[in-house]
């Protein structure tokens, strides 16, 4: 994967507000609803303890391979996604970015097309290019 | 749906009173319908986590997309319990219940 500069500092920052975002630890925050779903949703009980056995390790999980593309972005804007862990981490990062901004956003299946030259837009325009880069990433892991 | 997995056919054929006297009945994960996952991405998810060919796979995000929800996988609630912790890992919105 080969990002331009101005991407890869695009990147750093959705990462770092997702790891805010993450350490928050703030139930109520849609994001967090997002990441963490419910597995049981007709059934608290089942879901508190569902919650109380994977929650905390999904976290974490998710925290590490932030941790380790911004380790990847940090040496610069070749990332190297052959070996298959890298790979891995990559798409589920991007997908984790796009479920966050995508819900901040509150996008939907038939949003109108975006106007690129609108400022008001510009988070639209980096879900979408999150979106581009997700799915090349994974078309080219399926390869 | 129900028809790509074995044991939910032999579930099917069971009347509903047998069904609700059998606290064995299996568990189901079910993977949702929603407007941010791609579908290039659930495939490759399906592909990796399940071990599906690209076809059975993409049979499945098809019905999650088209019907709003896909049974992905049957077993013990604690398997199931660990298929859809591993989803939510990957983002999917997943959940389990036990086959009706």
């Amino acid at each position: 994967m080969r990002l331009e500069d101005v991407e890869v500092a695009l990147l750093q920052s959705l990462l770092d507000e997702l790891t805010a975002v993450l350490e928050a630890e703030a139930d109520d925050d849609p994001v967090a609803q997002r990441l963490f779903p419910a597995a049981y949703p007709g059934d608290d009980a089942a879901d508190r303890e569902y919650r109380s056995l994977t929650q905390d390790t999904l976290r974490s999980e998710r925290l590490e391979r932030i941790s380790a593309c911004a380790a990847d972005l940090a040496a610069g804007g070749d990332v190297e996604l052959d070996d298959p862990d890298a790979g891995r981490r990559w798409i589920q990062v991007l997908n984790d970015l796009r479920l966050a901004l995508g819900t901040r956003l509150g996008v939907t299946e038939d949003d109108p097309p975006v106007d690129p030259d609108d400022p008001d837009e510009q988070p639209r325009l980096v879900y979408y290019w999150l979106t581009a880069v997700q799915d090349s990433v994974v078309t080219g892991l399926m390869r | 749906m129900a028809g790509t997995l074995t044991p939910q056919r032999e579930a099917a054929e069971q009347s509903d009173a047998d069904v609700l006297a059998d606290p064995d009945r299996p568990w189901i994960t079910v993977v949702w319908n929603d407007p941010i996952n791609l579908m290039s991405y659930v495939t490759h998810v399906f592909m990796t986590v399940f071990g599906y060919a690209k076809p059975k796979a993409e049979k499945l995000m098809l019905d999650v997309h088209h019907r709003g929800r896909a049974v992905v996988s049957s077993g013990t609630r604690e398997r199931m319990e660990l298929d859809v912790s591993t989803l939510h890992g990957y983002g999917l919105w997943a959940t389990l219940e036990q086959q009706t």
